[in-house]
């Protein structure tokens, strides 16, 4: 693979990994969003086959591989599930994000100061080594911010969920731009760890949909000071 | 140089490895049972006593119960083993460098191993009492002894790991396994505070990762292995060759995610909810070692950035930090009307001196940090044991609506109200002399610093007042008419006992502790 | 001779604007028609309505000001301007040199505040409602415009118009780029509510209540009328062909030839017009989002230039 197509390709998958995390905030359906995560999880695994494929390490293929599976196969299909519980107990209005805390156009300007914030951030990182790779890294760390922001902003459970989600696909983005990924050790413990986390929350969500007949995450507001 | 046998890899897999097998233990039995039916409208209807043929039988004991104790002698016992080899050979290293001890790794696994024998000596009791209730069934405790041996072996696993990646999947994996503990009871308000629990932990430590990331590749840069680029003692040892800027925006992510984990703002919304919606015996665990688990991490963190970046970086973020911490929970002590609440936000207060002492950063105040640590551990989790059975008493949580505990059940209000006495910091208790060892090297560390540390001394007055208050409303005064007989000899009573014993006598004097605890402090010290 | 051909090129871009908008009109229309299963009108229809206004005897409402009359010269006048600058047919023209990417803007914004202060001089209820919605669209729409196309001259190193498409048509490896995607993706939405079409307005709507550019000119008549219709016609028929011209900038004229001029002219006209059938044809499938949504909309396609803004600067190592 010659250096320009491997640039080109990176900066593509890259983009699409934005891109994604940008659609997820503009949407509206959770189903839709998912299927945009789905996606996300795509472009990411292409990156660390890039990375491993550029750098002729057969680990790193193997871990996107892995990732992949993960994040385009298992995640969504768990919280596909899920909706499919909500819709057939509560009907339509719990699968759709219909009033999130900031509304659509305003997040989406806030992502971009949240982009151009990761840009800024993310210039001693670039500087310290400058690579094709290296030079994406702020792409990882704008997913990062944007899904802090929509944990934060949308008040679905599901969303929150897809929300960390995104955060945590930000960071393995990070771990494989920066370093083309962490110790297989530390990255299969922190797979499984994210997969029980999502496992967790998706329990919690039938619990608080049992209990408080929703899974508006703004109906929980029994506990203050 | 650290040194390999094999006795040393099973001092250093046993803690690890103890609870789990207990776990496996609990859980096997029940793994095939198919689920019965009634038992599952038990546990979302936990207010139907009459139905149900658990009230009505005698209070046997559950062997089980008992079994979740030998982990917790598992652990000091290594700890106290690994504590002599420590002192006596330096830091030994088992499994190609993953697991390592150092005096801190000692430390607190002695923190851990008697914080755990409190609140796992207190458990029986408070199943018993859950089960009298109507509140638990034979599934529930299986399920809570699988979920705290899981817990616990999570932390030591935490402690034990020299490799800060599989140190971050430990401390992950301690939020995972006690999200069902807080919402075991699956009210509205349980449920609500395991999704808090659940997503600001999870999101906060997330954070700490990517930090982990970053200086993962800051060391990669600085031509480090990447076998060890993420081993705590390699990175400490070469933390000059890091380049700063990128260190310095990796140890501010750590310091906020750990943070979040150690009950520090920003994200410290989750603390005061779980903490009052878990089991008493498991909030204790949280309260008392968790908390200084996920700060233990922040400490080795330190170390690396006091190495790469000089001090003043850490310094001012923690401090800062402490401070606005210590502020937060001042003023909701203030206001508190639930003891565990309230209890709660006391581990706040104590957590944001730890951080101050951590900012402070001699020698001195290392020591005391550490001291503190293992001093509140004892003390909060007594506090809390003995909360739970207040709970089981009086069935009420608000503290208007309790009074004249110590007429009414003299043995349970005796030890909330020594171990609240220990935590406002009296004399001989432990946590007298490290708050003491903090303040006074805060005074002797700068100006600024001197600033900060008599800020923090008013606020900590301010808590000290709102806490005594609230404690004394409690406790004193005529015992309620209606009150059932007062229990002659409280079940479960000695562990917290014994634990304010031990919290005094390190207060008396640390004995042979002495050496592990400046062996510690210098561990994680200016090199 | 050289100023010949150059001058030429100049007078083409802006009779084939202005005699082509109407066409485009008509033709969009047409294929609109089609698919929807009737005969159409036919592709002329606009001219002969352009004739039919200017027969009329103008007329202007009572109490309308110098602003409501001079609005539609001035928004073929930009138009016409613009037109002049931007290379349709050809990058190298004795003007080129003005062709500014921010004068372009500025132009095409011009003409749409003129419209807005007529609405609002007309002191209407629709007039104003008209005005206040178009000039909220365009406050999110010109950054978008600005940022695409400035996505674009990073990589050529220059925010000329011309200079952007000729070091495009020598290195097409620069549209099909992130940023380049981006960007495209960015311009469209943006061109598509600059010219008040679906999703964003729809140009077909009787509907007082749902209208944004149709409410600004309701006062309108006779030959005031054509002249706004044909400044709005000449505005998609310029942004159109700048879309064309940036992303499919082959076949443009870069030297001084007269057969390379007539083959520019030939195959703008096919660009334009094979965009304005996708259009026509998508305008079939979608329908217009609530107003309410059309912030979400705009802001979106904000964000997608802005990140091809950043993506073409950083990633192309610029910093």
């Amino acid at each position: 693979m010659s250096a320009g197509l491997y640039t080109q390709l990176l900066d593509l998958a890259c983009g699409a990994f934005l891109l994604a995390a940008v659609l997820v905030l503009w949407g509206r359906e959770l189903a839709a969003i998912v299927r945009v995560f789905a996606l996300q999880g795509v472009a990411l695994a292409a990156v660390g086959l890039l990375l491993g494929a550029h750098e002729a390490r057969w680990d790193l293929i193997l871990v996107a591989l892995a990732v992949g599976v993960l994040r385009a196969g298992v995640l969504p299909y768990l919280i596909r599930r899920a909706l499919a519980v909500s819709a057939a107990d509560r009907g339509s209005d719990e699968v759709r994000e219909t009033q999130p805390l900031v509304n659509v156009a305003a997040s989406l300007l806030t992502a971009a100061l949240l982009t151009l914030l990761a840009y800024a951030v993310a210039r001693p990182l670039t500087e310290l080594n400058p690579t094709p790779a290296t030079r994406a890294l702020p792409v990882g760390l704008a997913v990062v911010l944007i899904g802090f922001f929509v944990l934060v902003t949308r008040r679905r459970a599901l969303a929150q969920v897809v929300g960390f989600l995104l955060l945590d696909n930000g960071i393995t983005a990070t771990a494989f731009l920066a370093t083309s990924g962490v110790p297989v050790i530390v990255e299969l413990g922190v797979s499984f760890d994210v997969l029980l986390a999502v496992l967790v929350l998706q329990i919690l969500t039938t619990r608080v949909r049992e209990a408080f007949g929703t899974t508006d995450i703004d109906d929980l507001r029994e506990l203050h000071d | 140089m650290p040194y390999l046998s094999h006795g040393a890899a099973l001092l250093l897999t046993a803690p690890v490895a103890a609870p789990l097998v207990v776990a496996a233990a609990c859980a096997l039995p029940h793994a095939r049972m198919p689920r019965p039916a009634a038992v599952r409208s038990h546990d979302r209807l936990p207010s139907v006593p009459a139905a149900e043929p658990f009230p009505a039988q005698p209070r046997h004991r559950h062997p089980a119960d008992w079994a979740g104790l030998v982990p917790p002698v598992v652990i000091v016992l290594c700890g106290s083993l690994l504590a002599v080899d420590v002192l006596g050979a330096g830091p030994v290293s088992a499994c190609s460098g993953l697991l390592r001890a150092d005096a801190l790794t000692a430390w607190m696994l002695l923190v851990v191993g008697s914080v755990a024998l409190i609140a796992c000596g207190a458990a029986p009791g408070y199943l018993a009492g859950e089960r009298a209730a109507g509140r638990a069934s034979a599934r529930t405790g299986w399920h809570y002894q699988v979920l705290v041996q899981s817990f616990l072996a999570a932390m030591c696993l935490a402690v034990l790991t020299a490799n800060l990646g599989v140190l971050w999947v430990a401390i992950e994996a301690t939020t995972i396994v006690t999200a069902f503990l807080v919402g075991h009871r699956r009210t509205r308000t349980s449920v609500e505070a395991a999704w808090k629990y659940v997503v600001i932990c999870s999101a906060g430590i997330a954070l700490a990762f990517l930090g982990t990331v970053l200086l993962y590749y800051a060391a990669r840069q600085a031509g480090i292995a990447e076998a060890w680029a993420l081993d705590w003692p390699t990175l400490a040892a070469h933390a000059d060759r890091l380049d700063p800027s990128v260190t310095r925006l990796g140890i501010t992510l750590v310091i906020l995610g750990f943070g979040a984990k150690a009950g520090l703002i920003p994200l410290h919304a989750w603390l005061p909810d779980a903490h009052s919606q878990a089991p008493a015996p498991v909030s204790a665990l949280m309260s008392g070692v968790l908390l200084s688990v996920a700060f233990a991490a922040i400490l080795r963190y330190r170390a690396i950035a006091d190495a790469a970046l000089g001090a003043d970086f850490t310094r001012v973020l923690l401090a800062g930090i402490a401070l606005l911490t210590l502020a937060l929970a001042a003023g909701l002590l203030l206001g508190q009307r639930d003891y565990k609440r309230m209890l709660a936000y006391s581990s706040m207060e104590h957590m944001s001196l730890i951080a101050l002492g951590a900012a402070i950063g001699s020698p001195l105040a290392l020591s005391a940090v550490l001291l503190h640590i293992a001093g509140h551990g004892l003390a909060k989790s007594a506090a809390f044991c003995a909360s739970g059975r207040i709970l089981h008493l009086t069935g009420t949580s608000r503290i208007g609506r309790v009074n004249g505990l110590l007429a009414r059940a003299p043995s349970v209000g005796g030890v909330f109200g020594f171990a609240v006495v220990a935590l406002l910091a009296f004399p001989p208790f432990s946590l007298f002399a490290s708050e003491l060892g903090i303040a006074r090297a805060g005074f002797t560390a700068g100006t600024v610093l001197a600033w900060v540390t008599s800020a923090a001394l008013l606020l900590v007055l301010t808590a000290f007042a709102a806490l005594a208050a609230r404690t004394a409303r409690m406790l004193l005064g005529p015992a309620p008419t209606a009150a059932g007989s007062p229990g002659a000899t409280e079940p479960g009573i000695w562990p917290l006992a014994l634990g304010l014993t031990a919290c005094a006598a390190l207060g008396v004097g640390l004995g042979p502790l002495t050496d592990l605890l400046h062996a510690a402090a210098q561990a994680i010290g200016d090199r | 001779m050289r100023n010949t051909i150059g001058y030429a090129a100049v007078v083409g871009q802006v009779v084939v604007l202005a005699a082509g908008a109407p066409l485009l009109t008509g033709w969009m229309r047409q294929v609109r028609a089609r698919l929807e299963g009737r005969a159409g009108a036919g592709v002329l229809q606009p001219w002969r309505d352009t004739r039919k206004l200017l027969r009329k005897e103008p007329i202007t409402p009572v109490g309308t000001g110098p602003a409501f009359r001079a609005a539609p010269a001035l928004l073929v006048a930009t138009t016409v301007v613009a037109g002049a600058l931007v290379p349709l047919l050809s990058t190298d023209t004795p003007v080129s040199g003005h062709a500014d990417l921010i004068v372009v803007v500025a132009l095409v914004s011009l003409g749409t505040l003129a419209l807005a202060l007529a609405g609002l001089d007309t002191g209407t209820a629709f007039g104003g409602m008209g005005a206040s919605r178009e000039m909220t669209v365009a406050s999110l729409v010109e950054p978008t415009l600005l940022l695409s196309v400035f996505a674009l001259s990073i990589p050529a190193g220059t925010t000329n118009v011309p200079a952007i498409v000729s070091g495009a048509i020598h290195s097409p490896a620069r549209l099909a780029s992130p940023a380049g995607l981006l960007a495209v993706a960015a311009l469209a939405v943006a061109v598509l509510a600059e010219t008040s079409r679906i999703p964003v307005d729809n140009p077909s709507t009787h509907l007082e209540l749902t209208m944004i550019h149709e409410a600004m000119v309701l006062e309108y008549a006779g030959p005031d009328l054509a002249l706004v219709e044909l400044g709005a016609q000449m505005r998609l028929t310029l942004l159109l062909g700048l879309l064309s011209s940036l992303f499919v900038p082959w076949g443009i004229a870069t030297g001084l030839s007269w057969t390379s001029l007539v083959v520019a002219a030939v195959l703008f006209a096919v660009k334009v017009a094979v965009l304005g059938a996708v259009l026509a044809a998508a305008e079939v499938f979608w329908a217009k989002v609530r107003l309410f949504r059309v912030p979400e909309l705009l802001a979106g396609s904000f964000l997608l230039a802005l990140l091809a803004v950043t993506a073409s600067y950083f990633l192309n190592g610029a910093s």
